[in-house]
């Protein structure tokens, strides 16, 4: 607080009322905030998905998103302008040229019609702050500053033709254009691989302080803010928990909910290791190569095993492979060499040739809950189909399995027997799916990212339900991730992708413990950790031009030390 | 100057001050340039202009009261549900209830409201209304508006007939087409194309002179023609429900395409199928009149209205209206089927109002 002097107040934000439309009644979603930045302060929002973090983001624009209203008596003063009261092309006009905007994905903001340059010089050539070439020249300039490969020729490329990583730090510089007062990052990095996620937010706090520029950091990932912001502010339901620098905020948290958040990565169960008397594995994946028809190989000579009950995670970036794997477990992509076995039987590579009761025995649950389930079938029917097909339940006894699947995840069959998924939260969704692969009765489960989508809480409380019914009913899983705090948690053994191989494997204890391959290392080492020095500290170690992607081409060939 | 124009002139300017009092900024614009408007129109056409304007702005009050009305009876009848999203209709669409509404019950009980038979003879030909005719004779001397009755039962339970036969077989198709893929799912597109790429109304016009005019062949042709439309839509949709995750599990639990189909992939294609629904059976109901029209549709002495059209053609040139009425009944319940259309598609493609 003390670096920043009251005269330098840019935006303040005084009790922030919020509406929303739903049911035919306005609903408060933003209980009155307020916010104070300065001038060259980021600030970091963090809170659980609906806290309200995006709306606030938005109403800093003067912005209110359909559906939603700003309240009478709220008060938005950005720079001496009250922005709840200027009209429309008033706001319109500080919007790309004083205060910008960084989307979540930036794959789906850019418009894939148009060279990224054309998008980035449209602002200031709109404002007539710059000529076009002088635009141009500015862009190639901050792609530079960037760090983006080829700064020259890289504005010229299509959306589609560049990295999400590198269409990231695209968008930031097209956010630094005009130069704005402030920027509004909502968050930028949740959609990117942890290898990647380094580079966007090295590049992202250099040019923020390079051009002393304000910011509102969003996020749900407490270790990410803790690189990026001066203070956070916390939030609970539209309303602010606590707000404090950032280092008091992570050594003294004052509030419960606040240390709740980061008490949550403490989940730690006790690791397993194989059976040694001499049981089969329950699954082994024997030297498996796939590809989709027509395209490269995916799957390049993978083999593990899963012994009974216990976990297994798959862990890699995305595109090396881990959920193609699951696939061929499946069998919805045969191989094209190799085979799966299943306690020692060898599993017919496509699902339309294995029985029933192989079928029943690998369920599967999936990342995005909201596609898994069908938004148009009631939840007793989701769960209570498998039961019905493969152990030909029926009626009162149905009825019974499906309130016993309830019981088992926690939500109370009498209220939610007869609702529709989209009328649940996330977590809730989640919950189901897991039921629903439960229903089954199987000894295998495959977990595709199961708690990726969730927040942090909530993915603490799914992670222990799939402990406590691996514990239960004797479980085995397969679970494929890229959030290595969920490995440490959760997994007895680890499988390390890249590119279709496994660069390495074996217990989870002495994968997390030195010498590793130096793929492995790279992963670890570019998890976030909630020491604000340490994407500092880690820029200092590798060197500036050895992060993300640069890293990752490199890890192959140079061993690390 | 008469009491009704000075009833007329004092009634626009005191609406419009009173919408200039309320702040009702757009409802002041219009009512004021309405009595802008009339002073030309009172000075050019005197008081049957302003007259019609009159009765014209009481139509359309009437129109919005009875749609006003009509939703509001809908909502009261309703389950909680149905009730909730009907609320949020907008007056256009149940205007359109409302006529499909009409339309229905004068099909339904067609032998009850109209004062005598489609075919009976009973006064000389193009006989002017009186009190026995409604709307006078036609050139055989048969009341035209008991055949308009009648007519709404013949035309629109034919296009209703053959929009269902239509959606029966281009659904299924397009469904079994996405779920298959592969073999089955080109041969059913290719067959789509090959005649979707003949002119819908040649291609009637051929099969009907090659098999004859029953009822039965309309039907059958009027789908055979319409179902690739349904078949490409119900395949487009389908297939991006195909490719999401509760698709994939539900394969890989075991099941039939037949579940997969009924449970898992019509629930969430019906909102886009019912809308195209409603489209198609405008098209069909076109297509069916200008059949009739034609010669080749439905056949006399049957009352259908695209062939009332063709029969009293010529009153036209002496300034009759009567051959307008029936087309006037095609045209009323195409645009308000399209007023529904309009609504649930708005609805199924998920936009909200400011």
């Amino acid at each position: 607080m003390t670096k920043f002097s009251d005269k330098d107040i840019l935006l303040e934000i005084k009790d922030l009322r919020i509406q929303g439309y739903s049911d035919e009644t306005w609903v408060d979603i933003i209980k009155g905030v307020d916010l104070t930045l300065h001038r060259g302060e980021v600030m970091g929002l963090i809170g659980e998905s609906g806290a309200g973090k995006s709306t606030i983001g938005a109403a800093a624009m003067g912005y209110a998103r359909d559906g939603t209203r700003i309240c009478e008596g709220s008060s938005i003063e950005f720079d001496g302008m009250e922005l709840t009261t200027a009209t429309e092309s008033e706001r319109r006009a500080l919007r790309g040229s004083r205060i910008a905007y960084v989307a979540q994905s930036a794959a789906a903001s850019f418009n894939p019609a148009h060279r990224i340059i054309d998008q980035h010089t449209e602002a200031p050539v709109h404002y007539r702050i710059k000529k076009r070439l002088e635009a141009q020249e500015d862009a190639m300039e901050l792609y530079e500053r960037l760090r983006l490969p080829n700064p020259q020729e890289i504005g010229f490329r299509y959306p589609h033709q560049v990295s999400g990583g590198q269409l990231q730090r695209a968008m930031t510089a097209m956010a630094m254009s005009c130069r704005p007062d402030l920027i509004i990052f909502d968050e930028p990095t949740t959609a990117l691989d942890v290898t990647t996620q380094i580079e966007v937010l090295a590049a992202i706090r250099d040019i923020v302080d390079q051009f002393n520029t304000a910011a509102i950091y969003i996020t749900h990932d407490l270790a990410v803010v803790a690189q990026m912001a001066d203070t956070i502010k916390v939030l609970l339901k539209g309303e602010e928990v606590e707000q404090a620098s950032t280092e008091e905020m992570l050594d003294n948290p004052q509030e419960d909910y606040t240390k709740s958040l980061w008490a949550v990565r403490s989940f730690k169960r006790k690791q397993k290791s194989r059976p040694t008397d001499g049981t089969e594995p329950l699954i082994s994946v024997q030297n498996v190569h796939a590809a989709y028809t027509g395209g490269v190989k995916v799957l390049d000579d993978v083999s593990f095993d899963i012994y009974p009950g216990m976990t297994v995670a798959v862990v890699g970036e995305s595109g090396s492979g881990k959920s193609t794997t699951a696939r061929v477990i499946t069998g919805l992509l045969p191989p094209m060499e190799g085979q799966v076995l299943f306690k020692g039987e060898p599993l017919p590579p496509k699902y339309t040739d294995r029985t029933r009761d192989q079928l029943r025995q690998a369920q599967m649950i999936y990342q995005m809950a909201d596609t898994a389930l069908n938004p148009k079938v009631k939840i007793h029917e989701i769960i209570g189909r498998p039961a019905q097909f493969y152990s030909g339940l029926k009626g009162t006894a149905l009825k019974q399995r499906v309130d016993e699947l309830l019981d088992l995840i926690e939500l109370e069959p009498s209220q939610y027997y007869n609702r529709y998924p989209p009328e649940l939260s996330g977590g809730q969704k989640q919950r189901i799916g897991i039921a629903r692969a439960l229903a089954a009765e199987p000894e295998f489960i495959i977990c595709d990212e199961v708690t990726s989508a969730l927040d942090q809480l909530v993915a603490e409380g799914i992670l222990r339900l799939l402990d406590r019914l691996q514990r239960e009913l004797g479980l085995a899983y397969m679970f494929i991730t890229h959030d290595l705090a969920t490995v440490r948690s959760i997994a007895d053994e680890v499988v390390v992708m890249q590119n279709g191989k496994v660069v390495e494997q074996g217990p989870k204890d002495e994968m997390f413990r030195p010498p590793h391959h130096p793929y492995t290392d790279l992963l670890l080492s570019s998890v976030p950790e909630m020491d604000p020095n340490w994407l500092t500290e880690l820029l200092e170690e590798r060197g500036l031009d050895n992060i993300g992607e640069a890293a990752t081409s490199k890890g192959d060939a140079a061993p690390s030390t | 100057m008469s009491v009704f124009v000075i009833g007329y002139y004092a009634a626009l300017i005191a609406a419009s001050c009173l919408a200039a009092y309320f702040n009702y900024r757009r409802t002041f614009m219009l009512l004021f340039s309405l009595t802008l408007v009339s002073f030309v129109l009172g000075i050019i056409g005197g008081t049957p202009a302003l007259r019609v304007v009159t009765i014209f702005a009481g139509a359309l009050a009437l129109a919005v009261g009875t749609s006003y009305a009509f939703k509001e009876f809908l909502v009261q009848i309703a389950r909680p549900n149905l009730a909730k999203e009907l609320r949020t209709a907008p007056l256009t669409a149940s205007f359109g209830m409302f006529v499909i509404f009409t339309y229905a019950i004068a099909g339904i009980f067609a032998p009850v409201i109209a004062p005598h038979g489609e075919a009976e003879v009973i006064a000389s030909a193009f006989a002017p209304p009186d009190a026995n005719m409604l709307l006078g004779a036609d050139q055989l001397g048969r009341d035209v508006f008991s055949r308009i009755i009648y007519g709404a039962r013949n035309t629109v339970g034919l296009a209703l007939t053959a929009t269902i036969l239509a959606f029966l077989m281009g659904a299924l198709a397009g469904l079994l087409a996405a779920v298959k893929g592969g073999w089955f799912d080109q041969i059913m597109g290719r067959a789509a194309d090959v005649i979707m790429s003949v002119p819908s109304l040649i291609f009637a016009l051929l099969m009907l002179s090659i098999f004859g005019t029953s009822l039965v062949v309309i039907v059958i042709v009027v789908a055979v023609i319409y179902s690739p439309r349904v078949f490409r839509l119900t395949r487009a949709v389908a297939g991006n429900i195909v490719v999401m995750d509760y698709i994939e599990a539900a394969k890989l639990r075991g099941e039939g395409d037949w579940y997969l189909i009924r449970r898992e992939i019509l629930p969430n294609s019906m909102s886009p199928l019912i809308a195209e629904f409603g489209l198609e059976f405008c098209f069909v109901f076109l297509l069916i009149a200008g059949l009739s029209f034609l010669g080749l549709g439905i056949q006399p002495p049957t009352a259908d209205w695209g062939s009332m059209v063709r029969e009293n053609a010529t009153l036209i040139s002496f300034g009759d209206i009567t051959p307008l009425i029936p087309a006037a009944a095609i045209a009323l319940l195409t645009v308000a089927v399209n007023f529904v259309v309009d609504w649930m598609l708005f609805r199924s493609s998920g936009l909200k109002e400011h």
